[in-house]
């Protein structure tokens, strides 16, 4: 109970989803890119506003329910974001929208495409180092009991 | 996450066999008889890729990636040539060789190259992430 409440205390779970997106996107962009030349195909993607939209109301509800940063954090579930039994998240990417095609069909647009790749990397990258920088702290917290 | 390095590598193989049929095809362009030593003009030949890798261990996996569905044989990629004194010429003095243009065979690779360099930076990406959640760990 009390490695739950030191795991599930502040930034950690926001955190925890913010790389569980990351991942899943990373793999999400790699197919858009695996397919750049592929006749009749549209690149898919989740919307990384409407992820931030739901981690926000996520984690005010927690805030609202426990009057802190305390206690796991409970997202509700949209179109684009599932839940696996387990809890994990599941993306369900979609077709943002034609676009222009090019003559084989496939409005690819590689630039927008590494972007996102390098800014999800980022996202990753942040939240991994935010994630240790917390764990160091609360191995030192604890360091001082022992 | 070895999910997004499997759909990266899904995109190299499948821009590898392509280039292997632009190098084929180049190296065929005069090509007249078959492995036999029979009249028989080499016929030009195009990867399809489509969405999606069959291969793929998991049945998530298999919906993601790409995948060369058909390497197409086009049966009229064929030109008439006029050289009354060759082997293989008719009555009228013409003779059938392939219709391959080197320029257009020249960008095709090309094309593929920097799709090829496009999976490699999505797979280094993919690792930076992979690397990054060891990291945690350590």
């Amino acid at each position: 109970v009390l490695l739950d409440a030191v795991i599930s205390a502040g930034p950690m779970p926001a955190l925890e989803l913010t790389m569980q997106f990351a991942a899943r996107r990373q793999a999400v962009l790699a197919h858009n890119i695996a397919n750049i030349d592929t006749p009749n195909f549209l690149p898919i993607d989740v919307s990384v506003p409407a992820f931030q939209r739901t981690l926000a109301q996520a984690i005010d509800a927690r805030r609202a329910a426990g009057g802190g940063m305390h206690g796991p954090l409970d997202w509700k579930p949209t179109r684009e974001l599932a839940q696996e039994p387990d809890g994990r998240l599941r993306l369900v990417p979609r077709t943002p929208s034609p676009g222009i095609l090019f003559h084989d069909r496939n409005n690819r647009d590689v630039e927008r495409l590494m972007q996102d790749l390098a800014e999800n990397v980022g996202v990753f990258r942040l939240a991994t180092d935010l994630m240790r920088h917390h764990a160091s702290r609360v191995r030192d917290a604890l360091a001082e009991r022992v | 996450m070895y999910g997004a390095l499997d759909v990266s590598t899904s995109g190299m193989v499948a821009q590898r066999v392509r280039l292997e049929v632009i190098s084929a095809n180049l190296a065929n362009k005069d090509a007249l008889v078959d492995a036999d030593g029979r009249y028989s003009p080499y016929l030009r030949r195009a990867a399809l890729l489509a969405p999606g890798d069959p291969a793929s261990t998991s049945p998530a996996g298999r919906s993601m990636g790409v995948h060369v569905a058909q390497i197409r044989i086009d049966p009229d990629a064929l030109r008439r040539r006029y050289d009354p004194g060759h082997p293989f010429a008719d009555e009228q003095g013409y003779l059938l060789v392939p219709d391959i243009d080197a320029t257009i065979e020249q960008v095709n690779a090309m094309e593929a190259l920097r799709a090829y360099e496009a999976n490699v930076v999505a797979a280094e990406a993919s690792k930076t992430i992979m690397a990054q959640a060891l990291r945690l760990i350590a």
